[in-house]
């Protein structure tokens, strides 16, 4: 291999090279020195033989402990298992995980190096890089990836039953998610802060930052969208909760004038505030949907709703970032990490029992809730629970700014994600805690299920998992709902077990209305901040291409640059919302795929970036740690995109279902009131199998660069140059970190 | 026990301040070397938003 990489060079000296502004601080030469001989950081393991004994004994009783758990869940088939039987098996099997595979990754595949200054020390400002502790950029960092993709995705793929998503929430984090964010992690901190796309620019090459950029700004389109179904789902004609989710906003707005004007810089003082108020608002909401004077107001249709959040979404994203989006970012962020916390002691003090069957007869693809068989549409709907790729523009972003000590990329890196699987096992729980009947009923679309509840409740009966109307009925009551059933997109049925879990510790079926209410303000609390904040991201990411056509287009302070792109960013994202709220299938079946395929895809091209620079780092035999979740998200998300685009099944194949309408209206079968409406739905259904093209197009430009690229190093016919930062020599003192 | 408390409390804090951009106002302050005040507010979260809301938030 004919290979030059600056770093074998430069990690044999201290010897500080490059151009950056490197701020020594306070270290005498003898301490350099004795840095230099002797590692900062004791080897774990390094007590005494018994000791060690110990902890091996230890490490060894918590494998078998999650190993039997696992068997626990997965051999168990006549009788309802315990929740708890699913935190012990994925707890366990997380600690042993981060104990041995992230520790291998970080000892033997990426060597992080505790002498090595980080970014944040090299280039400390005070502002983006600054040496923190490691548990508060943890924590950080976790705040940062943790969105509604695990709370939904699991709910969605608990129609296969508890067991198959449990299994790939686990694997899938331990050996793909985990992996994908620390090593970007870890390549990014090695370079500065760069993003995933200015390093796949640099690594790979000129089209891989520019398919990149295209692949993000296509996902947050979809996503959008599909966030923003979830939300009109979860509010149509609920007075309630839409009265509620109305509050926040001049909620959001007293805080931003609060924090801007009445008390400068107390985020924690005015979020506190914020969280009392808008507790305060879903009494209120009770209020407005016992009322029958305000009910009504607050009564929207999902149309109607979906057109309000298009307007909040173009409004909001041209409003001062601190009069509204920020200050709720803030409540948002800490109201879902409270949430998080709250459903953890809440499943460990309540131990409810899993009522989902561990598997059910929808893994054949015959699914209500979406359409497709068990692989590997099962990977694509849990999505976020074990492999993000969003996670690693996050990784590539904030957090290695931070990071004062390279060896903190671990639990960073590794654990965040951990975490962040755990929150998708508890989502899972949380979905499988309800009757599978009632699960069915409020997850089924209308046109599956049946127009009217009682055949809806036949049609769910019929299927195995009895439910009646009169059932659903008095827990709608229960709930301050008019009606639970036809509640796509995963929100209302999370909502409904987070309540029945929390109503656990106290107050039962009284206080299951607020907790219901409690669990849907959270979730569209932060999905709305993802709407405000995706908006203008997309705006800025579309002015960076069109600048580059028009000049003007790309600057951010001409307004109808602003306008313009802002409308055209709105106007994409909803009008898949809109087309979702039409769909007689629920939009869920159509877009939560469409966005898992894409989030899996962009988790693709990251991979190949780390695989790129592993390569380059003389790692070649280490290549399977990324290569291995490389090729499975790419074994999987082809088949789904084929599958989307060329299923013969009308509900799984975007091309088969415009085919079929196309057939029912030249056979007469559509009403010619109807016949405009079935034309959008052909050319929607061709729409989205174009955009699933469009994915697999940019992954494969982007895998086969890659490709290119891993083909000449390993022929030797191709420089192995790595950009990583040059290697200096920490100053930082162990009191400082 | 109570200093281990102590100490899980102030990481807490640490990590709710981190969140909450209070500890980067506190960085940007000793940096400038001024006392907090409605206009170092401004400056500073102007800076810190307009860049914290360029980049995608997490799904």
């Amino acid at each position: 291999m004919r290979a030059r990489t600056q770093d074998t060079k430069q990690n044999k000296g201290p010897t500080p090279v490059g151009t950056q502004a490197v701020t020594y601080r306070g270290a005498s030469d003898a301490e350099i020195k004795n840095r230099e001989t002797k590692p900062i950081r004791q080897r774990p393991g390094s007590g005494t033989i018994a000791e060690s004994m110990i902890q091996k004994l230890g490490w060894a009783l918590l494998s078998i402990v999650g190993a039997l758990g696992l068997a626990g869940i997965a051999l168990n088939r006549d009788e309802h298992i315990n929740s708890m039987w699913l935190i012990v098996a994925s707890v366990s099997i997380y600690l042993t995980a981060y104990r041995f595979y992230a520790k291998f990754i970080e000892a033997k595949v990426m060597a992080l190096d505790d002498r090595r200054a980080t970014p944040a020390e090299r280039l400390r400002d005070g502002h983006d890089f600054e040496p923190t502790n490691k548990w508060i950029v943890f924590g950080h960092h976790f705040a940062a990836i943790a969105g509604p993709g695990p709370l939904v995705g699991p709910t969605l793929a608990a129609q296969f039953g508890y067991l198959p998503g449990t299994l790939w929430i686990i694997v899938g984090a331990a050996l793909g998610g985990c992996v994908q964010d620390f090593v970007i992690l870890f390549c990014s901190m090695r370079r500065d802060g760069k993003t995933l796309g200015q390093m796949a620019r640099e690594e790979i090459g000129k089209v891989g930052g520019v398919v990149a950029l295209v692949t993000v700004l296509l996902i947050m389109v979809i996503l959008l969208a599909v966030v923003a179904l979830v939300v009109v789902n979860a509010l149509a004609h609920s007075p309630w909760g839409t009265f509620t989710i109305f509050a926040t906003m001049p909620i959001a707005v007293f805080m931003g004038l609060y924090l801007r004007y009445l008390r400068p810089g107390k985020v924690l003082e005015c979020s506190a505030i914020g969280f009392a108020l808008v507790i305060a608002s879903i009494f209120g909401g009770e209020a407005v949907a016992n009322s029958p004077e305000w009910a009504p107001v607050f009564t929207y249709s999902a149309v109607a709703l979906a057109l309000m959040v298009i307007a909040y979404g173009f409004l909001a994203s041209s409003l001062p970032v601190w009069l509204l989006l920020a200050p709720r970012d803030y409540l948002s962020t800490f109201v879902k990490l409270g949430v998080v916390v709250m459903l953890a002691v809440g499943i460990l003090f309540a131990r409810p029992e899993l009522q989902m069957p561990a598997y059910t007869k929808f893994i054949d693809g015959s699914g209500p809730v979406f359409a497709g068989k068990i692989f590997p549409f099962c990977f694509i709907t849990i999505a976020c629970g074990a492999i993000s790729g969003f996670h690693a523009l996050i990784s590539s972003g904030t957090t290695p700014k931070l990071i004062a000590r390279e060896s903190h990329a671990t639990p960073v890196g590794y654990g965040s994600m951990l975490l962040e699987s755990f929150v998708a096992i508890m989502a899972m729980i949380a979905a499988c805690v309800l009757d599978p009947g009632v699960y069915f009923a409020v997850n089924s679309p209308a046109g599956i299920a049946g127009a009217t509840p009682e055949l809806a409740a036949a049609t769910i009966t019929a299927w195995g998992f009895p439910v009646d109307a009169a059932k659903m009925a008095s827990l709608a009551k229960d709930v301050g709902e008019q009606t639970l059933f036809y509640r796509t997109g995963g929100a209302p049925s999370l909502a409904l077990g987070m309540a029945h879990i929390f109503a656990q510790g106290g107050g039962g079926k009284a206080i299951l209305g607020f907790w219901y209410h409690f669990a849907i303000m959270f979730e569209a609390l932060f999905i709305l901040t993802i709407i405000d904040a995706g908006t203008r991201v997309g705006r800025f990411m579309l002015q960076d291409l069109l600048g580059h056509i028009h000049k003007p287009l790309g600057r951010t302070n001409w307004m109808p640059g602003v306008i313009g792109c802002s409308a055209l960013v709105v106007g994409s994202w909803g009008y898949f919302l809109y087309q979702g709220v039409k769909d007689p299938l629920g939009g869920v079946n159509t877009l939560w795929p469409l966005f898992g395929i894409a989030n899996q895809l962009l988790a693709s091209i990251a991979l190949c970036v780390a695989t790129t620079i592993l390569l380059k780092m003389h790692r070649a035999k280490y290549l399977w740690i990324t290569c291995l979740p490389l090729s499975w998200l790419l074994i999987v998300t082809y088949t789904a995109a084929l599958e989307k685009i060329f299923s013969d099944l009308p509900r799984v194949g975007f091309l088969a279902q415009a085919r079929q309408l196309e057939g029912a209206i030249a056979a007469g079968k559509v009403a010619a009131a109807k016949v405009a409406d079935t034309q959008t739905m052909i050319f929607n259904a061709q729409l989205d199998a174009g955009i699933c093209v469009v994915f697999l197009i940019l992954v494969s430009i982007i895998v086969i660069d890659s490709a290119r690229v891993w083909i000449g190093i390993l022929r030797g016919n191709r420089d192995a140059t790595v950009h990583e930062s040059p290697f200096v020599l920490t100053q930082l003192k162990a009191e400082e970190v | 026990m109570m200093s281990r408390l102590r100490e899980l409390g102030r990481i807490l804090l640490g990590i709710l301040k981190e969140i909450g951009d209070e500890n980067a106002y506190a960085r940007h302050l000793t940096a400038r070397g001024v006392p907090p005040s409605k206009a170092e507010w401004r400056l500073f979260s102007e800076d810190r938003m307009k860049r914290k809301y360029m980049r995608a938030k997490c799904c």
